[in-house]
């Protein structure tokens, strides 16, 4: 186990490398200035003591040498155009503000999804199945922007019974999990729904009810585990991008989070924050891809032994 | 949902009209006084004066010298003391400066700093702070956009350009007309007479930083734990992109006269969502604009404001393409320019008469009010102007980015052509940074027409006219006139307003006037939009160049 986790963590580095050249490749090939921000030209001599001072006057290998020393050093590098801040600081700042929002939002899926995904499987072709299905359905295909305005309109502003934005008390925080969580929900119950009616069927749950064994234990013990693989497999890569791609819901309720920087940063760009960021989100995901290999390993040991 | 609020604004209407009715009388008179006890809305001050204000972005940098946005500017001109001020008619009166004085050649300027300023770590602020400051803002090591507006100064251009890695920097810094003669007087030497120096002076690159600060901390001297600031308000706490937030210095030197104690910052950066933010009232000024499609809803609320900004909105030929003279003329007069701001723009901007917009010092005389730009055009005097031309385009493209609004007018502006003068059109838009490359200058040559605006950075129209000049690195048109630049030439050592003012009134004939080549059609000069809350709406103002004054804003009851 040990021996397959060192392995994995040892492969990302190449990964990293391929990300960090194509996004080198792909920021270079757009046009743009990042000095020039507005309709106002940056005289000749300015933009020249602008890219010496971001050695942005050396060829290009020697650019992306410094990229990926800094990367490996972890230190990403002053913006471009936020003056003043570097790409660490920006983590720093913002980075925790984004994961908490997607872990705020990732448990207010599992917490509602995954029961839902239950009882709909248990009380398979009921009333009580179509809804929570139907809901699911429409919550999954709503796109969260609207989900966040629609929250803000009715909670926020018709009942006034929380804030419209911001990232300060408890209460700022709910409607933006809320918002962020909603589609993410809505997956795990038809996944929880689909795996467990799938389990239901199986011999061996057929055979422990017919030792006598009690149906809530069946369920909770059999059936429940081995229905929730399929639910860690699209979890992972879920969480990773639920932390990553919050952009959307981080501008409508204005919180302080990575996202926005991430697409401004693009948009102006800001060289150096595009790539500490990539660098930063890729490493997420592929974390977020070892863990769920590792668990499956716990949740189901024929994996485990074929990989040692 | 909408008429609710539509009665809800109707109800609080009828009852500030009965209250005004019924506790008038003395208000004009009392309005018209200091204004310090009384709010001219017959409200008294209020006893807790906070405000809460969305500033619509973070501030990206709160460096003088590297500051480059309306939003840091706005946080730096509360927090810093500037030499001079802009009054009500954009004249520059002393601020941190108790005096300054240009002599007779017009070529030095001396500024006298007052006795009781300082810094909130307690030193004095003097002379030799501004000259590091400016010096600073110049070197190459600091790489600051805006070092070109010291380019007025003697040696400031070649300090800028030296590169440390092969000359001597330091004696070219030497060399920068800008010396502390002692703690309190500041010698500007200028390489020729600018008339409009002093009042540049009041732009933000031109404040100082405290030396020891930015020596200790180098780039992390604005974050709130290291600044040191000479301002009215102090910098309390700024947490990027969500906060900034400023409380009054009881010890500057003008602080009885500020009523603000404090100053919440907000950065929300959607604009639905800082409306509503508005209306849960979590903000009392909504500062930084308003959503085109909310602008029509919001007029009609007693909170909105507007305000006359220094910019003009134009779409611009290449010259080369659109060759015939008489073909640009036929195209400005067909737009309807009343339609489009009624319709598209919606914020009450004003028709463009001319290039350099409303409120500049001068503009009745520098205004050419230009027979090509009807308000709302002349398509019969168009088409036959059209017919006129020996070899018509007949088909341009169209170029603008991708931000709201802009499509927009083009087409509207394309459906005209189209119409009334049998020009077919292609719009593409592009990707800001994109499109401002492809602009050049020079530009790409597959523009024939393109959108962009200019802001004011500083209150003299050559800010605006010396665009179109030949070499103009903001001129994406190819139109080059020596005439044109010979006037504006003239204009820069032209000391005295009105003779300068006509020299600018000479140039904009050349562009609009009846013989004028019209590189360029202007169409809107720009407004700012606000919402505030009723108890500010008064006290809270911004000037020409978008800048809010904190310390005359009083909260009222």
């Amino acid at each position: 186990m040990l021996k397959f986790i060192i392995r994995r963590i040892f492969w990302t580095i190449p990964v990293l490398l391929v990300v960090i050249f194509l996004t080198f490749i792909m920021m270079r090939q757009i046009e743009g200035n990042p000095f020039r921000q507005t309709e106002r030209n940056v005289p000749e001599s300015i933009q020249k003591n602008l890219e010496r001072k971001f050695h942005l006057d050396e060829p290009w290998y020697t650019q992306y040498a410094y990229y990926v020393k800094g990367v490996f050093t972890f230190d990403l590098g002053p913006s471009l155009v936020i003056r003043g801040r570097d790409v660490n600081d920006i983590v720093k700042t913002h980075f925790p503000k984004s994961v908490e929002l997607g872990l705020y939002a990732f448990i207010f899926a599992m917490v509602v999804g995954i029961p839902l995904g239950m009882v709909a499987a248990l009380k398979h072709n009921t009333a009580i199945d179509y809804t929570a299905m139907f809901f699911s359905n429409v919550f999954h295909a709503i796109p969260s922007f609207l989900v966040a305005t629609l929250l803000i309109y009715f909670v926020a502003l018709e009942a006034g019974a929380l804030p419209t934005s911001g990232w300060t008390t408890w209460e700022s925080k709910i409607l933006p999990s809320i918002a962020l969580g909603f589609a993410p929900m809505a997956l795990f119950a038809r996944l929880v729904r689909g795996t467990m009616l799938e389990t239901l069927q199986q011999d061996y749950v057929r055979t422990a009810r017919a030792k006598g064994l009690h149906y809530k234990r069946v369920v909770g013990l059999h059936v429940l585990r081995n229905s929730l693989i399929p639910v860690i497999t699209a979890a992972g890569p879920l969480l990773g991008f639920i932390i990553t791609g919050s952009f959307v819901i981080e501008l409508i309720f204005n919180i302080p989070g990575i996202g926005q920087y991430y697409v401004t940063a693009v948009s102006s760009r800001d060289y150096s924050v595009v790539m500490g960021l990539t660098v930063l989100l890729s490493g997420i995901v592929i974390l977020a891809n070892l863990i769920v290999d590792i668990l499956y390993g716990v949740l189901d040991p024929r994996t485990r032994d074929a990989r040692t | 949902m909408r008429t609710k609020t539509l009665w809800l604004w109707l109800a609080l209407l009828v009852t500030s009209l009965a209250l005004v009715a019924a506790g008038c009388g003395g208000d004009d008179e009392e309005a018209a006084g200091t204004g310090a006890t009384t709010g001219a809305a017959g409200g008294s001050e209020a006893a807790d004066q906070t405000i809460t204000v969305n500033w619509g972005t973070e501030p990206p940098s709160l460096d003088p010298g590297l500051a480059s946005d309306v939003t840091s500017a706005n946080i730096l001109f509360n927090i810093m003391d500037p030499l001079v001020k802009l009054d009500d008619d954009l004249n520059p009166v002393p601020a941190a400066a108790e005096s300054f004085e240009t002599s007779e050649d017009g070529k030095t300027v001396t500024f006298k700093l007052r006795n009781d300023i300082k810094w909130t770590n307690g030193d004095p602020v003097t002379a030799q702070d501004f000259e590091y400051s400016w010096k600073r803002t110049v070197s190459p090591e600091l790489a600051a956009d805006y070092a070109y507006q010291f380019s007025p100064i003697v040696g400031a251009d070649e300090y800028n350009a030296c590169d440390p890695k092969k000359d001597n920097c330091k004696a070219l810094a030497d060399k920068m007309g800008v010396k502390a003669v002692d703690d309190k007087t500041l010698e500007v030497t200028l390489k020729a007479a600018t008339p409009w120096f002093v009042q540049q002076v009041a732009h933000h690159s031109f404040l100082a930083v405290n030396k020891k600060v930015v020596e200790q901390f180098g780039d992390k001297w604005t974050e709130p734990a290291n600044i040191v600031t000479n301002g009215p308000f102090k910098l309390q706490r700024w947490e990027h992109n969500a906060n900034i937030d400023l409380v009054k210095w009881e010890a500057w030197r003008d602080a009885d006269s500020v009523k603000l104690t404090r100053v919440n910052g907000r950065m929300i950066t959607d604009g639905l969502t800082a409306v509503q933010a508005f209306e849960a009232g979590e903000i009392d000024v909504l500062n930084g604009g308003l959503p085109t499609d909310e602008i029509a809803r919001l007029k009609e609320t007693p909170e909105y404001d507007q305000y006359t900004g220094l910019g003009t909105y134009y779409e611009g030929f290449n010259v080369k393409n659109v060759p015939d003279v008489k073909q640009r003329r036929a195209m400005s007069l067909a737009i309807n320019r009343r339609s489009i701001i009624d319709n598209i723009a919606q914020a009450d901007q004003l028709p463009a008469t001319g290039f350099t917009p409303k409120g500049m010092p001068g503009f009745d005389t520098i205004n050419p009010d230009s027979p090509w730009m009807p308000e709302e055009g002349d398509v019969e005097k168009a088409k036959q102007l059209m017919s006129e031309v020996a070899n018509p385009v007949k088909n341009v493209t169209f170029y603008v980015n991708d931000s709201p609004g802009h499509r927009e007018i083009a087409v509207a502006i394309q459906s005209t052509w189209k119409q009334e003068l049998g020009i077919d059109s292609t719009i593409k838009q592009q990707e800001f940074q994109q499109y401002l490359e492809f602009l050049g200058p020079p530009p790409n040559k597959d523009v024939d027409v393109y959108r962009l605006g200019w802001i004011g950075d500083f209150v003299d129209a050559i800010n605006f006219l010396e665009l179109w000049t030949c070499d103009s690195g903001n001129n994406s048109t190819n139109y080059c006139n020596k005439d044109y630049d010979a006037k504006i030439e003239e204009a820069r050592t032209t000391e005295d307003n009105d003779a300068r003012y006509k020299l600018y009134g000479e140039a904009e004939q050349i562009l609009f006037g009846e013989n004028g080549d019209m590189p360029v059609i202007p169409i809107y000069f720009y407004t700012y939009t606000n919402l505030e809350k009723e108890s500010v709406k008064d006290s809270f103002n911004l000037n020409l160049l978008d800048q809010v004054d904190l310390t005359q804003v009083v909260v009222t009851e």
